[in-house]
């Protein structure tokens, strides 16, 4: 093997390495900040000196992780199999006639602000989780059906023909030849649906749905800049680190894409 | 052997080939040529159903094509298109061997298949196996592309312009390659192209189409000497046409025994063909040329007055017949 070439792969190992470093310490941040903030009455004291309680114990910081990152969550799976499903499924010869009313539609759904959409969802769905789900369902669509789109359309035409002409089943052309090819353009997608939503679940606390949402409307409320601070501080190191988790996985997609 | 009868493909109202008859024997090579749009990608995409075609009937060995399954019917037609269409994802090696492992080949056999083939085209094993077709140049990307093709071993093989993007000196490489490697494998090839020397120096069945006809068909020869109109005789390269014909013929089959003269100092191999052995005697001024063997000893003696007194005489024989 030549230097050269060898000095190409110690620095690609290098990449898909460090690639992992910023999840990781977003990840610690986070760690830090949901068991330390608790603990933290002195400096949350300094920013609202005139008022007795500060730190924000209606609900510990950990299980309002848990709820928001299920919400997120179940809203990500929902949207992930629709949105990718429903740009695989118009990008087919029998859905095709079907392919600008999905993307209209998708476009739509982003059009709505979420608090619109929750003001809507509530008369029907009641207070609770269900609202803000459906909520970040909507939101979240237009950014993983576009670019599922996107990146099925971007793959080479004489690719797919060239899979076609040596025997490859429609089956076996999406998934060996499309899907690999527009993964790294879907999973962009996917990291913008669900990292806005990340910070749009915020919004659940006002219809009842109890997240990280919850200190940052009880602060408004109460006029406490602390519990607004500690649900802000929380969501955002959250946001980062999902954010760079995709960041990561990015990185490594390309790399086994172009692998050199 | 790919029989083709009344075929005719229509998009919407425009029709793209009007009833064509074609029939390619077992082993034969036959090249379709013609400007863009004549019909003669459509014409080869028909046969293995990527396109399926308006009217008529194409048999591959006496059975309708419809009578296969389109996705087994593929798998037993190796294809290269210009683009190589090789997957970008996947290595050289897995690129060869996708239509073994589609037809569920032991993973033994299937690398074994890869690295005769690879072997074949003058791919080292050790060096291309694990590329990527990105890292690849033209001409190399093109040799993994008839690779892949040849993998399961077909009796077919449709080949869609697949040297039209390479430079002059890797095209005739190629071109090269691909006759020697037809030699061996007798494989019953359709091959489509604008290049009509190309056509001329692999076919041994020659189809000249313009807007969706056969304009005339026959072995490249005929072509040259009885062109049907003016449009066969330009793309067949008009006054050109001799130097052609000539690339077409060997230089022993047109040697006479050593005279009594001396032998002429300039040197030609019995194989070349009698357009280099022309060439060579407008760049040398000569009208005779000394024959040799592989060895380089003289065998004979080529002479341009008697050339031309040939050709005179099979004009005069065939107005006769």
């Amino acid at each position: 093997m030549k230097p050269d070439v060898k000095r190409v792969i110690r620095s690609t190992q290098a990449t898909a390495m460090t690639a992992w470093l910023w999840p990781f310490l977003w990840g610690t941040l986070l760690a830090i900040c949901i068991v330390g903030i608790p603990h933290a009455q002195g400096i949350f004291q300094w920013i609202e000196p005139d008022v007795r309680q500060v730190i924000y114990q209606r609900t510990p910081f950990y299980v309002l992780l848990e709820r928001h990152v299920l919400v997120v969550g179940v809203a990500a799976v929902v949207t992930i199999s629709l949105g990718v499903g429903a740009g695989i499924a118009v990008t087919r010869r029998k859905g095709q006639d079907f392919l600008p009313l999905v993307s209209q539609l998708a476009s739509l759904g982003q059009t709505f602000p979420p608090v619109a959409v929750l003001a809507l969802a509530v008369p029907v769905l009641g207070f609770g989780t269900l609202p803000i789900i459906v909520a970040l369902m909507l939101y979240g669509l237009l950014p993983i059906v576009r670019n599922t789109l996107a990146g099925l359309q971007d793959v080479d035409k004489d690719i797919k023909t060239a899979a076609r002409a040596v025997g490859l089943t429609p089956l076996q052309v999406l998934y060996q030849v499309e899907l690999p090819l527009a993964a790294p353009v879907i999973l962009a997608g996917i990291r913008t649906s669900v990292t806005i939503n990340i910070a749009t679940a915020a919004l659940g606390a006002t219809v009842g749905a109890s997240n990280l949402g919850d200190p940052i409307i009880a602060g408004i409320i109460n006029n406490n800049m602390a519990y607004v601070i500690q649900g802000a501080l929380v969501i955002a190191l959250l946001a980062l680190t999902v954010d760079s988790v995709f960041d990561a996985l990015q990185t490594r997609l390309r790399l086994r894409l172009s692998s050199s | 052997m790919i029989e083709l009868s009344h075929v005719s493909k229509y998009f919407g109202t425009e029709m793209a080939v009007d009833a064509i008859n074609l029939k390619v024997e077992k082993g034969q090579f036959c090249a379709l040529v013609g400007t863009s749009g004549c019909g003669k990608s459509t014409t080869l995409r028909m046969i293995n159903r990527l396109i399926e075609k308006s009217d008529g009937e194409i048999t591959l060995d006496g059975q309708a094509i419809e009578a296969y399954d389109p996705v087994k019917l593929r798998r037993r037609i190796g294809y290269v298109i210009q683009s190589t269409g090789l997957f970008p994802h996947w290595t050289v090696a897995r690129n060869i061997g996708l239509v073994p492992r589609l037809l569920k080949w032991p993973a033994k056999d299937i690398q074994a298949r890869v690295e005769e083939l690879m072997g074949l085209l003058g791919l080292p094993v050790a060096e291309f196996a694990h590329k990527y077709p990105h890292q690849l140049s033209g001409g190399q990307a093109q040799r993994v592309g008839v690779a892949r093709a040849l993998a399961a071993d077909p009796d077919i093989l449709l080949m869609d312009e697949p040297f039209g993007a390479l430079d002059p000196i890797t095209r005739v490489k190629l071109q090269d390659e691909l006759a020697g490697l037809q030699a061996r494998l007798h494989k019953t090839v359709v091959f489509v192209t604008h290049d009509m020397d190309e056509a001329l120096k692999l076919a041994n069945h020659l189809v000249v189409m313009r807007d969706g006809h056969i304009v005339q068909q026959g072995t490249p020869l005929s072509l040259l000497q009885h062109p049907k109109d003016p449009f066969v005789e330009s793309l067949l390269g008009g006054l050109e046409r001799g130097l052609k014909q000539a690339a077409l013929t060997r230089v022993k089959d047109h040697m006479s025994s050593m005279g009594p003269t001396l032998p002429s100092q300039f040197r030609i191999p019995a194989d070349f063909s009698l357009r280099q052995a022309l060439s060579m005697m407008l760049r040398d001024h000569t009208d005779r040329l000394a024959v040799v063997d592989q060895q380089d000893v003289p065998i004979g003696e080529l002479s341009l007055r008697k050339i031309v007194k040939e050709a005179q005489l099979e004009k005069g024989s065939m107005r006769e017949a």
